[in-house]
Order: C-alpha cells, then sequence, then structure tokens
C-alpha cells in the first residue's frame, strides 16, 4: 500500500515539471511585454534626453526584479545565430528583432555591433537639444530612430535611412553629430554585405546553470512565493484567496445539493430499470448532462434578472452592501446572488453524479448477494436502500475526491457571465491579460489537486472496499 | 488439404467478423432514440454542407432583363476565380432588383447581410418592416441587423468542422499513441542499441531542421494565411519524415558492431501511460484557453488545440483492448507466419480493437464542439468576424432583452451536443458484450 502511494508520488514530480514547462513556454509566447505592464507605462513621458532615462532605468529595475533580465532556461538548443546573450537586451521588441536580424544575417557579432551604433545614435539625437527651429526635424528624426528598432525587413530599414538622410539635408542645424548616424548606417551595412545565412543551419548548445528565469520562478514557486500579479501589484496568494473563497463556497454548495439530489434519482432509475417511469428519469437527466450550462445561465439572465421579463433576482456580482451593514442583510443580499449561479453548477454535476450512481447500483443489483437478499424474503425496500444502497455508494464518495479539484478551478462560463469574482474569473482575466504569475499558480494548483484527489480517490476506493488491493500486481 | 482448412479459417473468420458487426448493428438498432440521433447527424451534415443553398442572399435562379442566371453556382465559379460577374450582375443588391421571376433560397438572407431596416433586434413574432412574408427574419435579427436563422444554419458548418477536425487529430495521436502502448506492452519492443542512438540523434536533427531552423518561415506564413502555414508546415514535416527514414536506413549499417547490435528492451508502454497520466491531470479548458488566448483568433487553432489535448480517452481504451488483443491466438499466428510488426499492428491488431474507439470519437465529437461554443461565447480565439452559435448566443448578453438570441443559438449547441451523446451512448450499449443475445 505504501510502496504504492510512494509510486504514485514519484509519478507527481514529471507531471507537475511538464505542466509547469508548459506554462512556461506558453507565457514566453506571449505577446506584450509584462515589464510594460507593471509600469503602467506613463506614455509620453518621453520628451528629453533626462526623462527617458529615468524611465530606461525604471525599467530596468522592474526587469531586474522580476529576473526578466536572465537567460530564459537552463540551456538552449538553436541554430548558431542566436546568442547567448540576447537576454541582456533590455526591451522585448528589441530582443525579438535582433534574434530575427541575427537570423537572416547569421552574423552575431555584426548585429550586435549595428545594435549599439543604433543606440548611441538614439542617445545622441536625444541628447541635443529642443529649439524652436528644430522642433518638428527633431520629433521626426526620434520617430525615425525609434522605428529602426522595430523592424527587420530590408526594404523598410532602407527606407528609413534615407528618410533620415532627406531630414538632416533639409535641415543642417541637427547635423552636429551627424557621426553617429553614419556610423549606423555603416554597421548596417556590414552587417548586410557580411551575411552568412548558413549559421541557422548549425545547431549550437548554450549552457546557463542555475540562474536562469525558470529556475528562478520554480524554486519560487515551491517555497511559497507566487509572485506578485502585474496587473495590480498585489501577491499572487492575495488574490487567489481572495478569489479561492467564493469558489469554494459556491462548489461546496453545488455539491452537496447535488449529491442529496443525485443518489435517490440514481438509485430510483436504476431500480425502476425498463419502467416508464425510469425511461422519463434517465432521459431527463441525460439532457441535463448534455445542456451546456452556460446557456441555461444566459437564458436565466434574459427571462428572470430585469430584461424584458420577470425581474426575480440579480444578474450580475454579490451586491453592494457595506462591509458595516448588518450581517444578516449582508448575508441575505450575498445568498440571493449567488441563487441562479448555484442552480447552473448544481444542475451540471447532478447530472453526472446520478448517471454514475445508476451505473453503480445497478452493477450492484446484479450481484448474487441481492439475489440472496431477496431470495430470503427481505423487504424489496431494505434489499434496495440498505443492501444495494450502501455497496453502490462507495464509488459515488469516491468520485467526490476526483471532481472536487475541477470544481475548485472554478467554472469559466458561469462566474464570467454572473461576474462572481472566483477563481474561474480571475484566471480567465488573467489569461486574457496574459498576467502569467496567476496563470501558472492557479495550473500548478489545479494539477496538484487533480493529482491528488485521483490518488485519494484511488485510495478511500481500497480503503472503503477490501476486495481492491495495490500490495498485489495493479 | 491444407489449403483447404485455411480457406475455411478465413471464411469462419470472415463470417464471425461480419457477425459482430451484425450485431453490433443489430443492439444499435434496437435503440430508437440512438437511432433517431444517428439521423439527425445526418440532418445536420446535410445542413452544413449546403448551407449556401438554405439560406443565401443570392438567388438560385432567376430571370433578369431577359437574361437567365444562376447567381448561387455563379457565386461559387467567381470566389473560386474562374469566372466573372456577368456584366448585369456586378455589385448589384440582389435584394432590390426588378427580377422577371426569381427563385431565392429558403431563407435569403447571409449571416453577414445587415438588414438596416430591422436593426435593434427584431423579435421572430413582432412586427418586421419587411416587403412581404418571403423575406421574414423567422428568428428575429440581432443588433446589427443580421438574420439569426441564417447565422445558425450557417454556425452548423463551423460546429461539426470543429468537431470532425478536432477528433481526427485526437483519433490519429490516440490510436497510434495507444496501440503502440497496448501492442508492444513492457516487453515486446525490441529494438538494436544503434538503432536506438540512430533514431534519438536524428529525432533531434528533425526538429532541428524541421522547426528550429524553420521557425521564421512558419511564423510567417501564419501571419498570411492558414494555407500558406499548411503548406510550410507539410514541407517541415516531409523534412522531418525524410531524416527519420534516413535514421532507420542507416541503422542497418550500425548492426556490423557487434555493440550497436545488441537488441534491448523498451517500455514504451510506460512511458506512454505516464504521458497520458500527465495529459489527464493538466485542466484541459484551462490550457487551450491559454493557448487560445495569445495566439491570432483563428478557429483552426482552436481545432487544432482541442485535437492535442483530447487524445488520452481514444488511446486509453485503444490501450486497454490491444492489452487483450495481442494475447489472441490470431496475432499469434500472424507472428508465426513471419508478418511485419507493422503489418500486424495495422492491419491485424488495431481493426480489431478499432471498435470502442467509436465511443470515445461519439463523445469526443460532442465535447469538442462544447468547448468550442464555449469558446466562442467568451469570445476567446474565434476571430470576431466569424459567426458561430457561441458568437451568437454571446450577443445576447449586451441585449437581455431579446430572448431568440439567447434560446435558438443555444438550442442548436444543447440539441447538437445532445445527439452525439446519444450516439454515444447507443454505441456504448450495443458493443456492451452483455447485451449480446
Amino acid at each position: 500500500m505504501f510502496k504504492y502511494i510512494f509510486k504514485r508520488l514519484l509519478i507527481f514530480i514529471p507531471t507537475l515539471f511538464a505542466i509547469s514547462l508548459l506554462t512556461f513556454v506558453i507565457s514566453l509566447n506571449a505577446p506584450g511585454d509584462p515589464v510594460d505592464t507593471m509600469l503602467n507605462k506613463n506614455a509620453g513621458g518621453e520628451g528629453q534626453a533626462s526623462q527617458k532615462l529615468a524611465t530606461e532605468k525604471a525599467y530596468n529595475d522592474i526587469r531586474h526584479q522580476l529576473g526578466f533580465d536572465l537567460p530564459v532556461f537552463y540551456f538552449s538548443f538553436t541554430n548558431a545565430s542566436c546568442t547567448d546573450t540576447l537576454h541582456r537586451v533590455p526591451k522585448k521588441n528589441h530582443r525579438d528583432v535582433l534574434q530575427r536580424l541575427a537570423f537572416q544575417y547569421g552574423n552575431w557579432s555584426d548585429v550586435a555591433n549595428y545594435y549599439m551604433q543604433t543606440k548611441s545614435f538614439e542617445n545622441t539625437i536625444y541628447a541635443l537639444p529642443k529649439t524652436e527651429t528644430n522642433a518638428t526635424a527633431l520629433i521626426k528624426v526620434r520617430d525615425y530612430v525609434s522605428s529602426l528598432y522595430d523592424t527587420y525587413d530590408n526594404a523598410r530599414i532602407k527606407t528609413i535611412f534615407s528618410n533620415l538622410d532627406f531630414v538632416f539635408n533639409e535641415n543642417p542645424e541637427i547635423r552636429t553629430n551627424i557621426g553617429f548616424y553614419i556610423a549606423t548606417k555603416e554597421a548596417y551595412n556590414t552587417m548586410f554585405v557580411n551575411s552568412s545565412p548558413y549559421t541557422r543551419y548549425v545547431p549550437t548548445v548554450h549552457w546557463y546553470g542555475f540562474e536562469n528565469q525558470y529556475h528562478r520562478w520554480i524554486s519560487h514557486f515551491l517555497v511559497g512565493d507566487f509572485g506578485i500579479s502585474y496587473q495590480d501589484k498585489r501577491p499572487v496568494s492575495s488574490v487567489i484567496w481572495d478569489a479561492v473563497r467564493w469558489t469554494l463556497l459556491l462548489s461546496l454548495m453545488s455539491m452537496i445539493l447535488a449529491y442529496i439530489l443525485a443518489i435517490p434519482l440514481g438509485v430510483l432509475s436504476a431500480v425502476r430499470k425498463g419502467k416508464r417511469s425510469e425511461r422519463v428519469i434517465t432521459t431527463f437527466l441525460f439532457m441535463l448532462y448534455s445542456l451546456p450550462n452556460f446557456w441555461i445561465a444566459t437564458m436565466l439572465i434574459v427571462f428572470f434578472c430585469g430584461g424584458d421579463y420577470y425581474d426575480v433576482f440579480p444578474a450580475f456580482g454579490l451586491g453592494n452592501l457595506p462591509d458595516d451593514a448588518p450581517f444578516f442583510d449582508r448575508f441575505w443580499e450575498t445568498s440571493f446572488h449567488l441563487v441562479l449561479p448555484l442552480f447552473c453548477l448544481t444542475y451540471a454535476s447532478l447530472a453526472f453524479i446520478s448517471r454514475q450512481m445508476r451505473g453503480a447500483m445497478l452493477n450492484v443489483i446484479g450481484q448474487d448477494y441481492i439475489r440472496t437478499a431477496r431470495a430470503k424474503g427481505l423487504d424489496e425496500k431494505d434489499v434496495v436502500w440498505k443492501h444495494a444502497l450502501r455497496n453502490s455508494l462507495l464509488p459515488i464518495i469516491t468520485l467526490f475526491a476526483s471532481i472536487f479539484p475541477l470544481a475548485i478551478s472554478g467554472s469559466f462560463a458561469i462566474e464570467q457571465i454572473f461576474s462572481i469574482p472566483g477563481m474561474g474569473k480571475i484566471s480567465l482575466e488573467a489569461l486574457i491579460s496574459r498576467n502569467y504569475p496567476i496563470v501558472f499558480t492557479v495550473m500548478m494548483f489545479t494539477a496538484i489537486l487533480t493529482l491528488v484527489g485521483n490518488l485519494v480517490a484511488d485510495i478511500l476506493y481500497a480503503a472503503i472496499d477490501p476486495r481492491i488491493s495495490f500490495s498485489s500486481k495493479k | 488439404m491444407a489449403e483447404v482448412t485455411e480457406i475455411e479459417k478465413k471464411q469462419q473468420l470472415a463470417a464471425s467478423d461480419q457477425s459482430f458487426w451484425a450485431n453490433v448493428k443489430k443492439q444499435f438498432k434496437k435503440n430508437r432514440v440512438a437511432v433517431f440521433a444517428l439521423k439527425f447527424i445526418v440532418l445536420l451534415v446535410a445542413i452544413a454542407i449546403f448551407a449556401d443553398f438554405f439560406a443565401n442572399d443570392k438567388p438560385l435562379i432567376a430571370k433578369y432583363k431577359g437574361n437567365t442566371y444562376f447567381p448561387l453556382l455563379r457565386s461559387y465559379s467567381v470566389d473560386l476565380g474562374l469566372a466573372e460577374w456577368q456584366s448585369d450582375l456586378q455589385n448589384v443588391e440582389w435584394k432590390n432588383l426588378e427580377y422577371d421571376w426569381v427563385v431565392f433560397p429558403l431563407i435569403p438572407y447571409v449571416p453577414k447581410n445587415i438588414d438596416s431596416d430591422n436593426a435593434q433586434s427584431v423579435s421572430p413574432f413582432g412586427e418586421q418592416s419587411i416587403k412581404s412574408t418571403r423575406w421574414r427574419h423567422w428568428l428575429g435579427t440581432d443588433e446589427l441587423g443580421h438574420d439569426v436563422l441564417s447565422g445558425m444554419i450557417h454556425g452548423t458548418r463551423i460546429a461539426l468542422f470543429v468537431g470532425l477536425v478536432s477528433m481526427s487529430i485526437a483519433s490519429l495521436i490516440g490510436i497510434l499513441l495507444g496501440s503502440i502502448a497496448g501492442y508492444f506492452g513492457d516487453d515486446r519492443l525490441r529494438i538494436s542499441r544503434g538503432r536506438l542512438i540512430l533514431n534519438v540523434i536524428f529525432f533531434m536533427a528533425a526538429l532541428f531542421y524541421g522547426f528550429g531552423s524553420r521557425s521564421y518561415i512558419l511564423s510567417d506564413a501564419i501571419a498570411i494565411s492558414f494555407g500558406k502555414f499548411f503548406f510550410e508546415f507539410l514541407i517541415s514535416l516531409l523534412i522531418i519524415i525524410v531524416l527519420m527514414f534516413a535514421a532507420n536506413f542507416l541503422a542497418r549499417i550500425t548492426k556490423l558492431v557487434p555493440f550497436l547490435a545488441v537488441k534491448i528492451k523498451i517500455p514504451i508502454d510506460i512511458v506512454i501511460s505516464r504521458l497520458i497520466e500527465i495529459m489527464v491531470s493538466i485542466p484541459t479548458l484551462f490550457l487551450i484557453i491559454s493557448v487560445v488566448a495569445i495566439a491570432k483568433p483563428s478557429i483552426f487553432i482552436v481545432m487544432i488545440i482541442i485535437g492535442l489535448t483530447g487524445w488520452t480517452g481514444i488511446a486509453r481504451f485503444i490501450r486497454a483492448e490491444l492489452l487483450k488483443v495481442r494475447n489472441l491466438e490470431f496475432i499469434e499466428a500472424a507472428n508465426a507466419l513471419g508478418y511485419s510488426e507493422s503489418r500486424i499492428v495495422f492491419k491485424h491488431a488495431i481493426p480489431n480493437a478499432l471498435s470502442p474507439v467509436l465511443i470515445a470519437i461519439a463523445f469526443g465529437i460532442a465535447s469538442a464542439i462544447l468547448t468550442e461554443a464555449t469558446l466562442s461565447f467568451l469570445g476567446i480565439g474565434v476571430p470576431a468576424e466569424s459567426l458561430t452559435w457561441g458568437s451568437l448566443l454571446s450577443a445576447s448578453r449586451q441585449n437581455t432583452g431579446a430572448w431568440w438570441l439567447a434560446v435558438f443559438p443555444g438550442l442548436a449547441i444543447f440539441v447538437t451536443v445532445t445527439v452525439y451523446n446519444l450516439v454515444g451512448e447507443g454505441l456504448t450499449d450495443a458493443l456492451d458484450p452483455r447485451q449480446k443475445k
């Protein structure tokens, strides 16, 4: 038994590793720059050189704080055109363009040189004092320079250069440091001329060691530090704690309700197999099982929440009574808001559980000991509700362990439709706004709960049913 | 003499095979609900295929200015670039032409038609400002004046297509991995060291040359169109296949070295079972949403990702079945006859294990359709301009007065999911050996 549990626990490790890697890879490929989200990008503040330096410093500080200045993973397996120092370039869009340039021209030192030249050219342009006469030209040049960072397309870069040539020719007063511009152009040409695209076909492996983003992330996660939410800068653990309370409340209540209703329904439909009433119940349960709950939720809102029809229930949220309102008022307000979501969550699990119950009951009723019980003249009621029910409850109870983790991760659609600030809603919002610390944590916890839930279900099963044993060959 | 018995055996085998499927068919037919559901699916498929002919703003046939036209058929060849519109019909408002006589499709609207006279969600039972009943919006309109019924008819296409494509992907992966795990188990896959080493090395190289070196080509292609991406993806696959063939060709040479020729056992069942276990514990909807949320909205990406995450059920079924089948006599016989492994697996073992997979596929299609509907209801992953049942349904959230926007699209999702589930249920019963009489 313990050997079995130990073996199962060992399997957790590769599973969690795979899931963490999967989430990590997804987060890497997400568009957008989390550091910018954190900075809140007070746009337009880049007018002067000093301001620009300040923003860059703030950017780099947050980047360092979040660990984005580290290499991505323990090692990389790429083509020879990629470099092992790319992660040092701060801006994500710059990195993307540089990587692409390196891929196109195959020579990282030339690409790096071009980037450095562009940077110093940009710095001299920002260092130039703005005057009445040069303002328009200067702004144009700044725009052109920053668009250089965003493109890898030869034709477009050439156009930008010719535009710059034009501006510099028209406005001699900003030509004081034109040397930097010429150097940039030369660096680009060198890169273009020296191109060696074959390097993209040469595989290379870089080893970075433990100072990397993934290692930092996972090691913090394992000691319970889940990071901070990019959006509102709160710790992820407190965001999740606030949300999980609502989801826990909802899913526990719906689960209890579902069990209370499902067990008699399942038993009845099994006992009356073949009769008309059974067919009605079974068909009804089957319909429930296939009813999309987001549809039912929408319909309930349309017909019962204001709209043009009945106005019985509130459609959204949890009520907005202040915290110092009397407890019972708040309790009623909240319960009233929870009726519809609870209904939607309950009927779905009700359908599932009662179908399982029916299956389990049918299985038991076919057994010999039930026939024996009947043969010795026991009351049919006793046979069904005492002998058969007890044995058929086993799989239903263990079922709880495996469906509970899913319930904890919340129902995306239901919580979204009724605006309940639970796990489903916050994870959906986190996914859409690419708030990966939250996504990562929720995903890992759901996976851990699923694994533990399945293990508990199996152990429970063995503990309740002596016929099952793990010590022999599985 | 020996020949005779062999022929007899074959006949017996064929007879028993026939009787197996005949029995399944008989059992399935007993279940009237399941048969009805199957017929309903056929109807849905027909609606999906001929959606253009059921709901379209172009006439099927029209006599206009003395000439007879077939605008709907013509539109196909125009879309394919094979023909151009006749001069009379260029950029016309089909609805407003003065025809000599005309036959419109049953629903004279396409989903993207905006009927500005009937905008602001007109009720199906309310008064509609239309020329005649012929132009009635039978299921009402939405905020902008799109015809709901037309949207639902064309939405059938996407829903069924999602089920078909994603379950094809899932079945392919599931059958492949499940049958490898089930047939070879932990003890039957024995390959020489040289072949193993070459396969590992070449597989890495294949990934590198197929995807690593072509990553920008692929990402550029996906930005252009799905077709272009698919083409480039096929080239990548070709590179991988060629390299893997090369690896196994070279493996013959390594047999000359005694150390490399030693055969070792590979516990492939453990590896694949662990993989299935990992896939099962990943919260699938969560994973789908997270992938779809970062990719460019596309219905194809939704299908592919549903397929890539939905194969575990099929793999489990076929693995369990093949673990049973592989010890049966006819496999041993095939082995004794010296048939190759792949021939035994693909020609003898899998066809015998396929029946339970049908159940998994039927339920899988239902859940794929439901997943897609949920995604488009939440507005994730499906492009804003493409009209699906889920996106129609979500329109009712902005406009809670319009009950028809909530009832009908949801009903379509519900009915479709139900009929697939019913067929799955019917198959489960029909394939259950306890039901045999």
